[in-house]
């Protein structure tokens, strides 16, 4: 175990599967490298050599990185954070002494439903209708050119739709489904470009390793083919539900939002009804009336009589959801398998039993386990324009 | 007839809860001319001054030592949960008595030092287990005592949520060897103290956490009492959980929300309705008793709490944490860090499972921080990535990254 990797935003979903893994199989011995104390906690079920260090903070980041050999940046958020991060971080690493940075940026630089055809090769758009995609591509660019000049080694990893435990695309759709406003556009038929988070940090490894990765870009992802119903009905069956009752909608252009209607979409996120949850009332309702700037009511029965039979908000398709469930092409990782040597460790299948333990892990309502026929996965329910790999 | 004095009172800790809850209860108390704050402690000037802004008079030591235990009646003592043992027994032996925050020591050992502390002080020792004075805990018991429910069979309480929201000031926090427990010390010493006090002493108790050379971020316990209840406490830093604890007896149910003050849900076998109870202070008029003022909410239960300590200082009324009551949750503690095992985790590997149940080793003591064998070198049977080496060209077999000449060229 040679490899001293740094890993920034390590308290994330990939991050934090990332140190598990790496750590646990002795991999690497990780240095875990997150934004505030708080963000420790769930890093602190081992004995590491933690580090906080604000991912803007240069000279924080310099201290935090000394020793290691590679960095890996899995920093997640706003435009902002991705572009604010970058150039700190890479003049951190050079002054820290590391050799490599594996930036993970996305498939969505070729867009949510990317052409047939597409690869590493394709020419990026920076002005697509997605902001996250835009960001992602300018973040590549930037970094890119401050390879140019810089002596730290670059390896960018585009991965599709990361799934697994604690991944957002699995949590907010069991959340969803179990708060009645989960939906599918074209029915769930479009390509899933989806990579195990597993495969992902395989795939990091691989880029800290690998000498002749520097300066290049890699999309990598599972094995299979596989559309989105295939994703969802494992958890759909474990939850108690059929996705082919879940309803299908098409996109609509919405208004643009006012300040109440903003406050309507926090409001109702799942996150926040989390927190209502566990928030003294109190709190609750001095928040409530500072957003909403109305008085909070007088009575509490007021409250209730307000709250009391409404029904609950019809779900809207965003698009990125539409365009996501309407993509005809498995994206290709011939490259990473051939430069890096990358090949997806934990199959479809697998990867699915393992999502659904940490779905019961986490405390959701799993009923029933999910058992896959061989033509289950990858079986497509319509049509597509696939020039993806062969169903195996 | 001369006033009674009031009570001096010390603070000793100014980090989080003595900020966001200690501090307005006191406040609210010496409005009331109830006590009087004169002095607070804390290494951390900031934290200290935080605190003195609300009590300008408070004199200011660094440590609970260096305080005039000549001029304090009470000190609460919500330093870090490592130094309680040490600080209450320092003010015990000095004469003062002392509200400890939860939990009470990070050792049975420790506790017992406290106790016997306390029976040869003058003063009284009391534990800050606060959700026991919110209206909605104390009703539950009643009702469970009265049988409401029936004979209890099961429960489930669970508490949790996926971000880790507390304003920790240190990493320490976080750190085996000084935390010397993660959420079932933290949060979960509510959970069993409450468990204790509604239910009773468990006859068994199963325990299991992912603490892999750490401190637990999940752990889940599952206790068998004497009278054949059998439930699950699962508490969790990572996941976001429903948050509800939830009795089932013979004759019904009941669900509390967690740190709900004034309310719970209750149901019976065979109704086709549920109670969704909202709680008011009792007032017993004459012909009829009715609601009377809404029931304390959460930030109140601590007001309640010193207002109990200062009854007890002055022999008016019983504690209702003693510090007899609060070791028995410590000892709870203490017994699952013994007992520990691995939790299941399904997403882990063969490998991954098998290193991680060598590092989830029981602790023979709480304080005692375990130095987990360092990680060994080269991957084990077992590993996803095993598998895949085996399947790949040799030629792709990279050496390590620093394995290579060490000069970073120019792309």
């Amino acid at each position: 175990m040679s490899l001293k990797l740094a890993i920034i935003g390590a308290n994330g979903f990939i991050g934090s599967r990332a140190v598990e893994l790496l750590h646990l199989e002795g991999l690497a011995e990780v240095r875990p490298i997150v934004r505030s104390i708080n963000s420790l906690a769930r890093l602190s079920r081992f004995d590491l050599d933690c580090r906080v260090a604000d991912a803007r903070d240069q000279a924080a980041l310099r201290t935090a990185l000394e020793g290691c050999d590679a960095v890996v940046h899995a920093v997640s958020g706003d435009p902002a954070t991705i572009l604010g991060s970058l150039t700190p971080m890479y003049q951190a690493a050079q002054q820290a002494g590391v050799k490599r940075f594996i930036y993970l940026s996305s498939a969505s630089v070729h867009g949510q439903a990317p052409a047939p055809g597409t690869d590493e090769n394709t020419p990026l758009n920076d002005r697509q209708p997605i902001v996250y995609n835009n960001a992602k591509v300018r973040a590549e660019r930037r970094l890119l050119s401050l390879r140019k000049t810089g002596g730290v080694e670059l390896v960018i990893l585009r991965p599709g739709i990361v799934v697994g435990p604690r991944s957002w695309w699995i949590s907010s759709f069991a959340s969803s489904l179990l708060a009645g406003d989960a939906y599918l556009v074209n029915q769930g038929q479009g390509i899933c470009n989806s990579i195990y988070v597993d495969n992902l940090v395989q795939a990091i490894y691989l880029a800290a390793r690998t000498p002749q990765a520097d300066g290049q870009a890699f999309l990598v992802g599972d094995a299979e083919t596989i559309n989105w119903a295939d994703l969802y009905t494992p958890i759909a069956h474990a939850l108690g539900f059929d996705l082919n009752e879940v309803p299908n909608l098409e996109y609509v252009k919405p208004p643009r939002l006012n300040w109440n209607g903003l406050i309507r979409k926090v409001r109702t996120s799942h996150r926040a009804r989390h927190l209502r949850k566990i928030v003294p009332k109190a709190l609750r309702r001095a928040i409530r009336a500072a957003l909403t700037r109305e008085a909070p009511p007088l009575s509490p029965w007021a409250d209730r009589t307000q709250t009391r039979n409404r029904p609950p908000a019809s779900p809207q398709a965003t698009l990125e959801m539409a365009l996501l469930y309407r993509c005809p092409y498995k994206l290709p990782h011939a490259k990473a398998q051939q430069v890096l040597g990358y090949e997806p460790v934990v199959s479809f299948a697998e990867a699915s039993r393992r999502t659904l333990g940490w779905l019961e892990f986490s405390g959701y309502p799993v009923r029933q386990p999910w058992h896959f026929s061989s033509n289950e996965v990858g079986r497509a329910r319509a049509p597509l324009t696939c020039a993806g790999q062969p169903v195996p | 007839m001369e006033p009674s004095p009031k009570p001096r009172v010390a603070l000793v800790g100014c980090g989080a809860v003595a900020q966001l809850y200690y501090t307005p209860a006191l406040r609210e108390l010496e409005a009331d001319g109830r006590l009087s704050v004169v002095a607070v402690a804390d290494p951390n000037s900031l934290n200290a001054a935080q605190v003195r802004a609300q009590f300008p008079t408070a004199a200011w030591a660094r440590d609970a030592s260096e305080l005039p235990a000549h001029a304090i009646d009470l000190a609460i003592v919500a330093s870090p949960h490592s130094m309680h043992a040490k600080h209450s027994i320092q003010l015990l032996n000095a004469g003062v008595s002392v509200l400890c925050e939860k939990p009470m020591a990070s050792s049975v050992a420790d506790a017992q030092a406290m106790m016997d502390a306390a029976a040869s002080a003058s003063g009284v020792l009391a534990i800050g287990m606060s959700r026991r004075f919110l209206p909605a805990t104390q009703t539950i018991r009643r009702l469970l005592a009265l049988n409401v429910l029936g004979d209890i069979t099961s429960f489930n309480f669970s508490e949790g949520d996926a971000s880790f929201l507390w304003p920790v000031a240190s990493p320490g926090y976080f750190r085996r060897g000084d935390a010397h427990g993660g959420v079932l010390l933290d949060i979960g010493i509510h959970a069993l103290d409450l468990m204790l006090w509604w239910l009773g002493e468990p006859i068994e108790t199963v325990y299991e956490d992912d603490a892999m050379g750490g401190i637990e971020v999940n752990c889940r316990l599952r206790c068998t009492f004497s009278q054949g209840a059998v439930g699950e406490v699962r508490l969790s830093r990572d996941c976001a959980l429903a948050n509800r604890y939830t009795l089932r007896g013979t004759k019904g149910w009941l669900t509390w929300t967690v740190n709900q003050a004034d309310g719970f849900e209750i149901g019976f076998e065979g109704a086709g309705h549920l109670l969704k109870a909202e709680l008011y202070e009792a007032v017993h008029t004459i012909p009829h008793a009715g609601p009377g003022k809404a029931a304390l909410n959460f930030e109140q239960s601590f007001v309640s709490q010193l207002s109990n300590v200062l009854g007890a200082m002055s022999n008016t009324e019983a504690l209702l944490v003693p510090a007899t009551e609060g070791i028995a949750a410590v000892r709870l503690v203490e017994h699952c860090y013994r007992h520990r095992r691995l939790m299941p985790m399904p997403w882990l590997s063969q490998s991954e499972t098998l290193r991680g149940t060598e590092l989830n080793r029981p602790d023979l003591g709480i304080r005692k921080a375990m130095a987990p064998e360092p990680i060994r070198a080269g991957r084990r049977s077992g590993s996803d990535f095993e598998a895949a080496r085996c399947r790949l060209p040799e030629q792709l077999a990279q050496p390590a990254l620093t394995d290579k000449a060490t000069d970073v060229g120019q792309p």
